[in-house]
Order: C-alpha cells, then sequence, then structure tokens
C-alpha cells in the first residue's frame, strides 16, 4: 500500500509531462500510447546542443509516433545518450561552468518544504528574504517552455517543483538550464516559495547550479528495473527508480536502532568477536575458507558469534550481545544470502524462559518503531504481534497437528518411523518420506516430522519448545523431561526468526556433544562421498554437502572449563525480521547488495531481452482525470519544444499499428503484466525462486546471444 | 580484611586444593607458561583438573543449576549499604547476588569467608554457619566443595563485619559453575583502582601479565586483571555509541554493505579470498565498503554510514589485525572542509564524554616509559602536504607529479635523506614515504594532513584550485593516521583515468593499488552528487582512549599465530 501511495506521488510530475504530450501530440494529429515512453527518456532536447554528437551514433530525426524499440537502456542507446552527455560537460566546462560540483549548501529538504508551505494558497507566491529556500536533488522530470520550464526534483524525502521563469534567473542560465540539464541529473536550486494557480507548491528559482552531470539515462518506468538480476546488481538504479527500496533500508536501520535501544536498556553490553577463525563452531554449515599469507594457514569465516560470546561471559560480562555478519556456505535462495546478519545476546544466571520474554520485547518493539502498530500483513497473511505469544513444547505441537505422541513410541526407531509413515501416510510426499528414512535417532524424527507437518503451519508467533537433546548440541539438559533440552526457536509466518537455549555449561557434556556432532557429519561426508553425484544433485538443502570439515573448538571447552555461569542466549536473523516488519519476500530486498550469481558480462555491451514476454496486449484505455494540478495550461499555446527525444537521439523505432488509443497510460503502467518490483509482490513463493503459476524467464545475454546468466525467480504484477 | 590461615586439611583434594588456593600470595605464581616450571604448573593444573572431576562425580548436588535468580548486582549492593556501620547486620534484607569467588578463606567447617566478584567490582561472602539453613555437614561439605575460580549464587543479608567490610552472610549458597582449573594466583591483594578512559593503564598491577595468555584466553585476562581489562571493552562499546548518536543526530542512516566482494575495491591493500562453493565462484572478503556506500548515495541516500570489519591480509603487528573496525560515513553535497570540522566536533565530544575533558594521557613509548598528553581540544593544526614537505625538507618537489622528472627528484631526495622506500619506487610510494619521514612523526595533537597529489587518492577529487592536488585529508594523532577523508571525486571519466593510472602502479609491481571496479564507475555515470566521504578506524581511536599500544588489547580475541609456533614470542610485540 506505501509503496504505490509513494508511486502515484512521484508520477505526479511525468503526469503532468503526460498530458502536455496529449495536447502536443494534438498538433501532429496523433496519440500514441507510446508517448509517454518517449517522454519518460526526455531530456534537455536542445538541438543545438546535442546535434553534433547526437550524429555520433545513428539518430534517426523520426516523428513521435514510433515506438522505441528497446528501452533507453539497451547498449547502444546508452553509449549514444553517454557521448551526448559528455560532450555537454565538455562544454559546460568551456563556459567555466563545473559540472561536478564540490559542495551545495541546502538549506531545506522537499518534504520539509512541503510541511512548512502546505498552507500557501494557489498562486501565493513569498518574496520575503526569509523565506528564501535552497534544495539539492535529482531531476526526475523536466519540461521546457518559451520561457519557463518546469523540473520535478527528488531527495531522499520527497519531490518538489522547480518554476523556472527566464526573467527571474540572471544572464544565460534559462538557456543553460534548457540545453544542458537532462532527467538525472544533479541539481542544486535556490528561490522563493510560490503555489502554482494549479496547487502545486513550487520554488520559484531564482539561481541553480548543476551539481552533478548524469551520463546515463534512469530506467524509464515502463521497463522500470523489471530485471529482477539487474535490480540487485546494480541498486543505485532500483533505488532511483523505485524509492520505496531505500525506505526498506531505513526501516532496516530503525530496527537494527531500537534492538539496540532495546538489549542496552536492559543493561546489556555490545562487543565484537572475530569473523575469521581458526575453527567454524557454533552452528552446523559449511563455513567459508580463507588463507592468511604471512601466516600461513587457514582460516574459517564464522558460522555464528557464539562460542565466542560465550568466552565473555567466562569472562565475567553477565549480558553481551553482539550483532554482526555471519557467513555460510551456501547456495542462494529469497531465504539465504552467504552473509547475513544476526544479533546473538547472552545472560548470565537467567535461563531460556526469560528469553522468551526478550525475543518478545524486541520483534514488538521493531514493529512499534517501523510500523506504529502490531499487526502487519506478511505477503497477504495477517500477523499479530499482540502479546503473550503461544509457548508450546516441540511434542503437543507434533501430538497437535498428528495425533502421534511421541512420548509414548518408546525407545525403538524402526517401529517409531513406521508409526509415524502410517499415520502420515497422506500427508507426506517422496522426499518427506526419505527424510524420516535417514533420521538417526528419535530426536531427529521428531524433529523431522516436526519440520515437514508443524512448521508451515505456525504463521501466528509462537515459541517452540524443548527440543531433543540429539539436535542441540550446545543447550542445557531439560530440567523435568530427559532426552530434551531448554530450547525454544521463534517461528513467525512459518520461518524460524530467534532460536534460544539455557545454555550447555557443563564443559564435559559440551565434548561429549560436539565430538558426537562431529561423529555424525563424518558420518554423513562418507556417506554422501559414497552416494553418486547425480542422486544428489538436485537436493535443495542447505545440508546438501557434507564435504567441509567440522572440528572441536578446544579453546572453548577450555573456556567453559573455567566456569561459564548458567545463563540462557538467543539467536535472532535480523534480516529475517526486516523482512516480516517490511513485508519483503526475499532476503534479497532487504540486503543493500546480495550476492549474486556471476556475470562477467553484464556492464559489457550486449542488452538484456525478456524471452517468453508475452506482446504488449493493445493498452488499456483509460481517460486522463483532470485532478487540476496542471501547471501547463495556460501555457499550451506556447509550446515550442516538446520533449520527446531522448537525449536528442531518436530512437530507432518500430511501427506499431492500429495504437492510437488515447493514451492515459502512467508511468509504464501500461498494459497486461509487468515485471515489478518485488517489494509488491501479491504471493507467497511457494519454494525459493520458484513460482506456482506464471513463471518467465529472464536472461542476460552477451553480443553473441549467449546466457549469461539465468534468473529464475522474479516476479510478475497485474496492473490494475 | 579478616585473615584466617588455619585452612583444614583434609582430604586429597584438598591437598590439591591447598596448592591452588594459597594463603600467602607469594606462593604460586602463574606468571610465565612458557618459563622453566612450565611444565610443572601444567602437571599441577592437571592433577587439579581431574580432582576436581573427580570431586564433582563424587557430589549429589546439581553441578550445573540452570538459573539463579539475582535480585542485586555487586555494583548495587556496594552502592546500597555501603553506608552501615560497622557490626551493622541488616537482617530483614534478603539479597541474591551471583559472581566468581576471586579468593577464598576458610578459618574452620563452620566458617569461610569468599570474595566475590562479577566483571569488576567484589564483595565480601561470609559463609557462617550459625547464619546458614544448612546443618553442620552439608555445611562443611558445600563449603569443602567450593573453591576459587567457582562461579556462585548466595542468598542472605548484608552487612558489615566488625572491621568494617561490606559482607554478603548467606543463608544459602550455591555453586552454580565449578571452575575446573587453577586460576593465576594473585600477586597482590591489594586494592586496584578501577581503570577509567583517559587515565593511564598500569600492567605491572596484573594478575595474569603474560601476553599470549592475555590474548589467546581474553576469559582469563578479564577475570584476573579485572580492574582495567572489562573497562576497555566497555569504553569501545561507549565509543560505537558515542559515534552511532553523533551521526544519527545528523540524519545518518546506518547500513550495512557486503563483506563478501567480487572485486576487492576501495582501498590499497592484500584482500583475503575465499570460494562460494554453490556458485563456483571467487570472492574477496572486503577491503573497504567505500565503493557500495557511494552507490547508495548515488541510489539516493544522502547520508549513510557504516561501523563494520574490514579485512585485509596483512602482516600482524602492533598496529596491524587482519580484521579490524572502521565508520565510514558519506555526505551528500558537503565537501572535506566540512568533514574536518565535523571531525573535530565527533573526537572533540567523544574525548570530553568518556574523560570529561581534553586531554589524554598515553604511553606513546612503552608502559616503562613517561607518558605524553594528547590534546583534543579542537581545532586541530592543518598542514598542507607538499607545501609542508617542502619547507620542512628544502625541497622543491616539479609541480607535474606524474611525470618522470617527479619521480626521479623524489627518488634523490629519498636517498639524499637517508628515506628507505621498497621498490616498487612509485612516486606515490616515494611521497609517503617522505611524508611518514618529515610530517608523520610532527603530529602528536591531531593534525589534519591536507590536499594530498591526485597520484596517492584515486578516489579524491581534484583540488578546485591547485592542479595536481585533491581535497583530501588524514587525521594523525600520536603520528598515526587515524582518519582519512575527502570530497568524493564523482567525475566518471576521471575515476576511470585514475584506475587506470593506479592500474599502472600495478603493473608496476605495486600490489596495493587498486583495481578498476567497472560496476562502481557505471554508478557514478547515473550521477553521485557532490559528496564528503570520511573514515577512522575505530581499533586505533580505541588504542588512544584506552593507552593501548598494542592493537590486540582493543580486539577480544586477536588473531594469534598458531599455537605449535608459539616458541618464539612475537617480535613486534611491545613487552608490557
Amino acid at each position: 500500500m506505501e509503496a504505490l501511495k509513494v508511486w502515484s506521488l512521484t508520477a505526479s510530475p511525468l503526469r503532468q509531462l503526460l498530458r502536455l504530450s496529449s495536447s502536443s501530440t494534438a498538433i501532429y494529429g496523433r496519440r500514441s500510447h507510446h508517448s509517454s515512453l518517449m517522454l519518460r527518456c526526455a531530456s534537455a532536447a536542445s538541438s543545438s546542443s546535442s546535434s553534433n554528437a547526437a550524429t555520433a551514433e545513428t539518430p534517426k530525426p523520426s516523428g513521435r509516433n514510433r515506438r522505441a524499440a528497446s528501452s533507453s537502456n539497451s547498449t547502444s542507446d546508452r553509449e549514444a545518450i553517454r557521448s551526448i552527455r559528455l560532450k555537454k560537460v565538455e562544454e559546460l566546462r568551456g563556459q567555466g561552468v563545473e559540472p561536478y560540483a564540490y559542495k551545495w549548501e541546502k538549506s531545506h529538504s522537499a518534504n520539509q518544504l512541503q510541511e512548512i508551505y502546505k498552507h500557501l494558497a494557489n498562486g501565493e507566491e513569498l518574496n520575503d528574504e526569509s523565506d528564501r529556500v535552497s534544495i539539492a536533488g535529482r531531476v526526475v522530470a523536466r519540461r521546457a517552455f518559451g520561457k519557463l520550464a518546469f523540473l520535478t526534483l527528488r531527495d531522499e524525502s520527497g519531490t518538489i517543483q522547480l518554476y523556472c521563469e527566464k526573467e527571474r534567473l540572471s544572464d544565460d542560465q534559462f538557456e543553460q538550464l534548457k540545453a544542458f540539464i537532462d532527467i538525472g541529473d544533479i541539481l542544486g536550486a535556490s528561490g522563493s516559495m510560490k503555489r502554482t494557480e494549479k496547487g502545486e507548491l513550487s520554488i520559484c528559482v531564482s539561481s541553480f547550479s548543476i551539481l552533478t552531470k548524469s551520463l546515463l539515462p534512469l530506467p524509464d518506468k515502463y521497463h522500470g528495473l523489471t530485471d529482477i538480476d539487474k535490480r540487485y546488481r546494480q541498486r543505485y538504479v532500483d533505488m532511483i527508480a523505485n524509492p520505496e527500496v531505500a525506505d526498506v533500508f531505513r526501516k532496516r536501520a530503525k530496527i537494527v536502532s531500537e534492538i539496540r535501544k532495546t538489549v542496552e536498556s536492559s543493561g546489556y553490553l555490545e562487543v565484537e568477536t572475530p569473523v575469521l577463525q581458526g575453527a567454524a563452531g557454533g552452528a552446523e554449515a559449511r563455513p567459508f575458507v580463507t588463507y592468511h599469507n604471512s601466516l600461513g594457514r587457514d582460516l574459517y569465516l564464522r558460522i555464528a558469534t557464539e562460542l565466542h560470546l560465550k568466552r565473555m561471559l567466562v569472562g565475567g560480562f553477565e549480558k553481551v550481545y553482539e550483532i554482526g555478519r555471519i557467513f555460510r556456505n551456501e547456495g542462494l535462495s529469497t531465504r539465504h544470502n552467504p552473509e547475513f546478519t544476526t544479533i546473538e545476546m547472552y545472560e548470565a544466571f537467567s535461563d531460556y524462559q526469560s528469553m522468551m520474554d526478550m525475543a518478545e520485547l524486541i520483534v514488538t518493539g521493531c514493529a512499534m518503531a517501523v510500523n506504529g502498530k502490531l499487526t502487519l500483513d506478511y505477503q497477504g497473511t495477517e500477523i499479530c504481534l499482540e502479546r503473550p505469544w503461544r509457548r508450546e513444547t516441540m511434542h503437543n505441537l507434533v501430538k497437535e497437528a498428528t495425533g502421534i505422541d511421541f512420548s509414548e513410541l518408546g525407545e525403538d526407531l524402526g517401529k517409531a518411523k513406521d508409526t509415524v509413515l502410517v499415520a502420515l501416510q497422506d500427508v507426506l510426499e517422496h522426499k518427506d518420506k526419505s527424510g524420516i528414512g535417514a533420521c538417526s535417532s528419535l530426536g531427529h524424527l521428531l524433529n523431522e516430522v516436526f519440520e515437514v507437518v508443524v512448521e508451515p503451519k505456525l504463521v501466528q508467533p509462537t515459541f517452540v519448545l524443548d527440543y531433543p537433546i540429539e539436535i542441540s548440541p550446545l543447550a542445557k539438559p531439560h530440567r523435568g523431561n530427559a532426552g530434551l533440552t531448554e530450547r525454544f526457536e521463534l517461528f513467525i509466518c512459518g520461518r524460524e526468526m530467534a532460536n534460544a537455549f539455557s545454555e550447555l555449561t557443563d564443559p564435559v557434556d559440551q565434548r561429549r556433544r560436539l565430538e558426537e556432532q562431529v561423529r555424525q557429519h563424518n558420518a554423513k561426508r562418507a556417506a554422501a562421498a559414497a552416494e553418486t553425484p547425480e542422486g544428489k544433485a538436485k537436493k535443495d538443502d542447505d545440508d546438501d554437502d557434507e564435504s567441509y570439515e567440522v572440528t572441536l573448538d578446544e579453546d572453548f571447552l577450555t573456556a567453559l572449563e573455567y566456569g561459564m555461569p548458567p545463563a540462557s542466549g538467543m539467536g535472532l536473523g535480523i534480516d529475517r525480521l526486516v523482512m516480516l516488519l517490511t513485508n519483503s519476500a526475499s532476503i534479497r530486498d532487504v540486503i543493500a547488495f546480495p550476492v549474486l550469481k556471476p556475470s562477467p558480462h553484464i556492464y559489457a555491451s550486449g542488452s538484456l531481452k525478456l524471452e517468453d514476454t508475452p506482446p504488449p496486449p493493445p493498452p488499456q484505455v483509460s481517460s486522463v482525470v483532470d485532478d487540476g494540478d496542471d501547471d501547463d495550461q495556460y501555457v499550451d499555446a506556447q509550446v515550442e519544444e516538446v520533449v520527446d527525444h531522448v537525449d536528442g537521439l531518436l530512437n530507432e523505432v518500430r511501427e506499431e499499428e492500429g495504437k492510437e488509443e488515447d493514451c492515459a497510460l502512467e508511468e509504464g503502467q501500461s498494459n497486461g503484466e509487468i515485471l515489478k518490483s518485488s517489494l509488491k509482490k501479491e504471493t507467497l513463493d511457494s519454494e525459493d525462486g520458484e513460482r506456482r503459476e506464471k513463471k518467465k524467464k529472464v536472461q542476460w545475454v552477451d553480443l553473441m546471444g549467449k546466457e549469461l546468466a539465468e534468473i529464475r525467480e522474479f516476479e510478475s504484477r497485474l496492473v490494475y | 580484611m579478616e585473615e584466617h590461615s588455619d585452612l583444614p586439611s583434609r582430604s586429597m583434594d584438598m591437598e590439591v586444593a591447598a596448592t591452588a588456593l594459597p594463603l600467602n600470595d607469594e606462593e604460586y605464581v602463574y606468571e610465565d607458561a612458557r618459563s622453566e616450571e612450565c611444565s610443572e604448573v601444567e602437571d599441577a593444573d592437571q592433577k587439579y583438573y581431574e580432582n576436581r572431576l573427580k570431586d564433582i562425580d563424587n557430589g549429589d548436588q546439581d553441578t550445573y543449576p540452570h538459573k539463579f535468580a539475582v535480585s542485586i548486582s555487586v555494583s548495587e549492593f556496594i552502592a546500597k549499604y555501603k553506608s552501615l556501620f560497622n557490626g551493622d547486620h541488616v537482617e530483614d534484607d534478603q539479597v541474591s547476588v551471583a559472581g566468581r569467588i576471586m579468593s577464598k578463606r576458610s578459618s574452620s567447617s563452620k566458617l569461610s569467608f569468599y570474595d566475590l566478584n562479577d566483571s569488576c567490582l567484589k564483595v565480601q561472602v561470609m559463609a557462617d554457619l550459625r547464619k546458614s539453613e544448612l546443618d553442620k555437614d552439608e555445611f562443611a561439605k558445600l563449603h569443602a566443595y567450593a573453591k576459587r575460580g567457582d562461579i556462585v549464587g548466595v542468598t542472605g543479608f548484608p552487612g558489615k563485619t566488625k572491621r568494617g567490610e561490606l559482607s554478603i552472610f548467606p543463608r544459602w549458597f550455591t555453586v552454580l559453575s565449578p571452575c575446573l582449573h587453577m586460576l593465576p594466583s594473585p600477586a597482590n591483594n591489594k586494592k586496584q583502582e578501577i581503570w577509567s578512559p583517559g587515565h593511564l593503564r598500569h600492567p605491572q598491577t596484573y594478575v595474569l601479565k603474560d601476553q599470549e595468555t592475555r590474548f589467546r584466553q581474553r576469559y582469563l585476562d578479564l577475570m584476573m586483571n579485572n580492574h582495567e581489562i572489562p573497562q576497555i571493552f566497555k569504553t569501545i562499546d561507549n565509543i560505537n555509541k558515542y559515534i552511532r548518536r553523533f551521526l544519527s543526530l545528523l540524519d545518518f542512516v546506518e547500513v550495512s554493505t557486503p563483506m563478501l566482494h567480487t572485486i576487492p575495491g576501495g582501498a590499497a591493500a592484500r584482500p583475503f579470498v575465499t570460494h562460494h562453493n554453490d556458485l563456483d565462484m571467487k570472492l574477496y572478503m572486503r577491503i573497504s565498503p567505500e565503493l557500495y556506500l557511494k552507490q547508495l548515495v548515488v541510489g539516493g541516500m544522502d547520508r549513510v554510514y557504516e561501523i563494520g570489519k574490514q579485512f585485509r591480509n596483512e602482516s600482524i603487528d602492533m598496529t596491524h589485525n587482519p580484521e579490524f573496525t572502521t565508520c565510514e560515513f558519506y555526505m551528500a553535497y558537503a565537501d572535506y572542509n566540512d568533514l574536518m570540522k565535523m571531525t573535530e566536533d565527533l573526537l572533540s565530544g567523544l574525548v570530553k564524554e568518556l574523560t570529561g575533558g581534553y586531554r589524554v594521557k598515553y604511553h606513546a613509548k612503552g608502559y616503562d616509559k613517561d607518558p605524553i598528553v594528547i590534546d583534543f581540544t579542537p581545532p586541530y593544526r592543518r598542514i598542507d602536504m607538499i607545501g609542508e614537505l617542502e619547507k620542512v625538507a628544502n625541497l622543491s618537489i616539479p609541480k607535474d607529479l606524474a611525470s618522470e622528472e617527479a619521480n626521479k627528484y623524489l627518488v634523490d631526495a629519498c636517498r639524499r635523506f637517508g628515506v628507505k622506500c621498497a621498490a616498487p619506487m612509485t612516486t606515490a610510494r616515494l611521497l609517503d614515504k617522505l611524508v611518514g619521514h618529515f610530517l608523520e612523526g610532527t603530529c602528536v595533537n591531531p593534525t589534519f594532513i591536507m590536499n594530498h597529489p591526485e597520484i596517492m587518492s584515486p578516489l579524491a577529487k581534484s583540488h578546485r584550485s591547485i592542479k595536481g592536488l585533491t581535497e583530501r585529508f588524514e587525521l594523525f594523532i600520536n603520528q598515526h593516521e587515524l582518519c582519512n577523508a575527502y570530497t568524493e571525486l564523482n567525475d566518471s571519466v576521471v575515476q576511470r583515468q585514475r584506475f587506470a593510472d593506479q592500474l599502472k602502479d600495478r603493473q608496476s609491481g605495486d600490489e596495493e593499488a587498486m583495481a578498476l571496479d567497472e560496476s562502481f564507475c557505471t554508478a557514478l555515470e547515473y550521477g553521485l552528487p557532490p559528496t564528503g566521504g570520511w573514515g577512522i578506524g575505530i581499533d586505533r581511536l580505541a588504542m588512544l582512549l584506552t593507552d593501548s599500544q598494542n592493537i590486540k588489547e582493543v580486539i577480544t580475541f586477536p588473531l594469534m599465530k598458531p599455537q605449535a609456533q608459539d616458541a618464539a614470542p612475537e617480535a613486534e610485540d611491545g613487552k608490557v
């Protein structure tokens, strides 16, 4: 919802543009839905300044009834635009203007101005010295007429219109503006405040300065950054095109800062523990290995912060935490990035019960800080975070879902497996069955049944308590139930958000359990090595490959021998929390620069192709709703330049016959199905990268048409 | 302090315990594990360990209880009850305190004294059978079991002994986690002043002095040298908090950018290489977050910062650890003049908040030499790099620094002054050496060295009025670089050219010249607003404020050589 709001806000200046085009195309007796496209690419179309450079490529003077065959991002266009703009850079320097300024003092942000001057009446202008403002931002829309130009400037906070009248600008600044400013440039402007007759708050510009000349065109919203891969690879372009993308990162910052506030007010101390370690412990995962040249030894990137934070407890700190990067050498998915952020926290003398309170405190605190309420929508599911959250043992949850009471199954693993397979024969898929067959203990079996049957159902926040000891090597045995540990995991939306235990403090027991873990790992490794490679080629699990080594962290065991106080500890995945609270479907939406498959030629020549995209269906017809914010009406008569050029370069275009409908398209909300930011995804992914319904293939290809990288995952969105 | 020396000797366990729980401070010194008595010490410890395990097995107690409800911390306890009169007992108050026993003195099977420590403060526990809920045998057994080093929970009432020692008189006493090893003995039992930032440290007062042990087993360092070491890490936390607060008041947004890079960029250093199995892709650990942070500014986030780890595959010494923490921020529409002012505000404000003043004492030459005073009072001295170098060394460096002529001139100058520069002798490296030789030494109080030549600063914007130079500064304190900042280069054409020049240096053998990051140049083409970028080494800042000469002092678990090679102590490490 919110995203959509931003969308319409930023779209409005372009709507005006569009209206202009509608009126201007009337002159040419033709209205085409393509015009929106061209307008978007529009830029300083001053023929005088750019015509020379334009010849660098093969510009065809062309009517405005043609359609760009490819988006302005296509390589040849980009190169042409680039050389035109480079030419402008040169010319500006020739005139003594530095197109890469050193500094700009801005007095306000766009949003501040909108707020301060919201009561300004239509047509009113403030000429008082104290109302002189200066602002800076990126030009996202631009219209130039004889003696008047409108620019829309966007900064971090929002947008504002610049009202540039020739008389008000000094010397030849107006000509400069028309000739040299392109959409995408960063501009500083100062002037007085005015609300136009049509009600658009504007800065009446008395002087401006080009702060940074952009060389590449912004993606037009029509094609936008529909390509997921490019969106992540060139995140900044995504952010320019979709301002709501940056909102996620701002919310992320807020969440992290809220977490810090919560734990600090409980007396926790933040410490940093090493990323590079001699042995990677604290979890079971494949680590990254690197090599330190001068020490001449292999080092592992940490897979958890647990073992070092516990050492700090041994050292006498009673409440410590670390928010830090964790690395796991695993495949990519909507929930997995090789590096991710967790908070791990440890509190001496307490047990896992108190960590449940802490988890509630942290998550609800973050929800309030970011959304201001405790209910939230995650990908179409309503989640209620009102406390208290359900706390139930794993045994009871499994019993509730399956009718199987594991406490009555007895010790015989084989029999237990049979019971499970019989009871769940309708529910289990083939791979689940083989998973159950592979379980090496009752504890593993219980966990397997839990993961398959119960986990997906834990939509509302639920603490799952008392995990089997076999799968919890760092947790203290349950004080009441043999075979179990004092451990919980927090599930929201079927996903694990946090994992916590009463920490195991007995060094003898700890050694035994870690040795058992190593033994099991080695057994799996041996089994995996014996297995045929095809057998496990298609496995998508985390533990698909066991060919790494697990070693005991002897230093940690020694630390425990010095005595660690009874303690509870919790790890909470910050990326997943951010996903939840920002309604993001993929972890890649909450990590600014996610790890992506290699794409060596991504910036080299070679154009982006969308395969299997349906040919554009006829545009939806709707008429422009004149909401009266059009400042252009009164200048209609003096329109002399219509800005449909792409930097003066007219694209090679293709006639699209019979599509002359009144173009009411806004910003590429054109026709049929287009690909959109996953921030606005409608449905939950069924599996990593797999969609249930329509699936299309996006390809990066090089000049030879050879596929460079395959992108499986993207979202489509129906246009309203 | 009540002293009792009639330790009952009963079991064989207790005899071993006696060696570990000396009545007399000098009896046993666990100072240097590599000393002659090394094996003897290890044997004793091994025996102690085995006996302790036996002890635990024989006991019927819950060796590792799950929880202990602490009602009051040691420091709160002291604050609340320190005003009691000698001999006062407040039997109606019940408190529960937990911590580690740092010393134990038993006067009889009915009376034992303990010093209970939380991270840095201690309180006496006077376990008296008459006040206990246990019967005689249970009491005796429990207090024979409890040893120095154990973590215990005590529930009882507060009071002061006749001699004025604030104490807890336990009704219940529980061992929460036994310590299976002998703790190093206290060299002296004198009450140590708790260290606070801006003051000098006193390593000679440490119980655990051996550096190797201190860094490898940081928990022992924290435990034994608890009048200083816990404060060091609390100070680092406070430094980070202050920086976060400072930046967030200026509307900066904290972001995180990748630590795994496909191209190592943003700084000149040798990176760590790793491999992603699933993607079969080579990845580098980041050496700097710069290029990513600037991309976020391109994307419209005008003020961003990141506090995080950087990784450089370089040798370990007094000021270098392979992973270290930096803070970098980027501020659109600001230039390096603004950043110098901000640097002054940030550092002086931080020092003021932590120490109460602007002057910090620092053992610049080692703990056995007289300390210096570093004055953080703003404004800081500003010196122009080339101008000052020419003045101090009486040089006249050719204006075109990229020329062969300039290179020759500097090679010659270095030779003349006996300044060593290992190959490759690029102009940038030669200048760096000369600056190190002539200028850095003069920078004890915070000093900005500014306006570096373009050839030394591939990511900085050319100076707006002086050709060949950039708008860059480095802040030096105590002759070490602490901050590095510049007006960011945002002209993609010039950026490409600078990268190409770096490539030349690379080809001439300078491994640390920067790699070309094409994707970053592409980002610049979309337009980076005029931006000031700034970085600070948090570890080095922490060193200055914690009177540490070795970076390992401010890193919880510094990277150490594998223990097998321990025989030769690290040459670079100064002896404490």
